[in-house]
């Protein structure tokens, strides 16, 4: 089950990075969050949120959605595939006019950001840490 | 982005791209061709590797003025800005791996040189990529300097030439260094040769093979071109630039 509710969403962490979530979010946001986290890895039994990939989101008054991603793989054969994704499902959404998304690299994606309840999930799918 | 780069920094970064990009391509000539399993895989992998580069470092350069069609492939040959050690296709693969391991580590330092803000991150991203490339080709040049002296000597003799000039010539040191001058690099061209040169005096050190076979002094700063970190007029050929703008499986993407 991915994390969906306010509440799920909350709880959001990503340990000592600067990434995810931080409580301050609209509710316009909080629901971007929320979609991007039902966005499944094309590879890996986890979201887009889960696997740490979102770093920011941002709703503008205009109702523009600012999403921050960086990729594990640099030469993610996927990449493409995951811009399409992430404005398909954003596009939707009432109150999103538009969908820019910036790939970033800082801090540099890591294993370390994944919690615990993705670690878990990638365990019960036979794959390590 | 931040603030703009200088005309320099666009070129510098430019080469970079370019021959990551036709690296990619001669990986990808080889990667069913290698003596072992592990060498195709692996190779495939740098192929994706480096492919991944190229399009962050064809983005970078989109902000900088250069259309994303042209830099994809829609250019003459003549303006790639590639290490001209690449023009060619590789006769064996011995010659293939010491020029890769020549051309990865070579851009690799002129991609860890950069200490513009709009790199944060992203090179030390490609520098994970790249740690993992050199250690692998590293390995196979050793073993080949023990198995194939004479080629690997060859190919060195032939391929360091065009690999410095990539670099950049000797007369560049800090204080003339226009990419140190204006501080988006924090290594002038003196020395990242002399770190370059260094690391094969020690990849070697415990073999045969003798490096002086190799000028290690050229370009001549006369005769070389800044804007193309080469000398003189080379290129790939068109047909390479069809195969990477797909114009060459045009019939096929169509069927």
């Amino acid at each position: 089950m991915s994390k969906s509710s306010k509440t799920e969403i909350d709880e959001m962490g990503f340990g000592p990075f600067d990434i995810g979530p931080d409580g301050t979010e609209s509710e316009l946001e909080q629901a971007v969050w929320a979609n991007l986290d039902e966005i499944p890895d094309p590879h890996i039994p986890l979201s887009l949120v889960e696997m740490a990939m979102i770093y920011d989101v941002d709703v503008d008054r205009d109702g523009v959605a600012q999403v921050d991603v960086s990729f594990p793989c640099m030469g993610c054969p996927a990449y493409e595939f995951i811009h399409d994704d992430i404005r398909g499902c954003l596009r939707t959404m009432d109150g999103i006019t538009d969908v820019e998304i910036d790939v970033v690299w800082d801090p540099v994606w890591t294993k370390d950001m994944l919690d615990d309840e993705a670690r878990e999930k990638l365990r019960e799918s036979g794959i390590a840490l | 982005m931040t603030e703009n780069w200088s005309d320099d920094a666009v070129e510098y970064v430019q080469a970079i791209a370019d021959t990551k990009l036709i690296l990619s391509h001669r990986y990808t000539e080889w990667m069913l061709s290698g003596p072992v399993l592990e060498d195709d895989i692996a190779g495939a992998s740098a192929a994706q590797d480096e492919i991944g580069h190229v399009r962050q470092l064809f983005e970078k350069l989109s902000n900088h003025g250069r259309a994303l069609s042209w830099l994809q492939g829609d250019r003459p040959p003549e303006k790639f800005a590639n290490a001209a050690c690449l023009d060619d296709e590789f006769d064996s693969w011995v010659e293939f791996v010491t020029v890769a391991d020549l051309t990865e580590r070579a851009a690799w330092y002129l991609i860890d040189s950069i200490v513009h803000e709009d790199f944060t991150g992203l090179g030390e991203r490609i520098g994970q990529d790249e740690y993992f490339h050199l250690e692998h080709l590293d390995g196979s040049l050793e073993r080949h300097a023990d198995e194939n002296t004479e080629e690997v000597e060859a190919a060195l003799e032939a391929a360091v030439p065009g690999v410095l000039a990539f670099i950049g010539p000797a007369t560049l040191d800090a204080d003339s260094d226009p990419l140190v001058q204006s501080g988006f690099t924090d290594r002038s061209a003196v020395d990242v040769r002399e770190g370059f040169k260094a690391q094969y005096e020690s990849i070697f050190e415990d073999t045969d093979v003798d490096i002086s076979v190799a000028d290690w002094d050229v370009p001549d700063s006369d005769e070389w071109d800044s804007k193309r970190r080469r000398v003189g007029e080379g290129h790939i050929s068109s047909e390479l630039v069809d195969a990477l703008t797909g114009v060459k499986n045009a019939e096929f993407a169509r069927a």
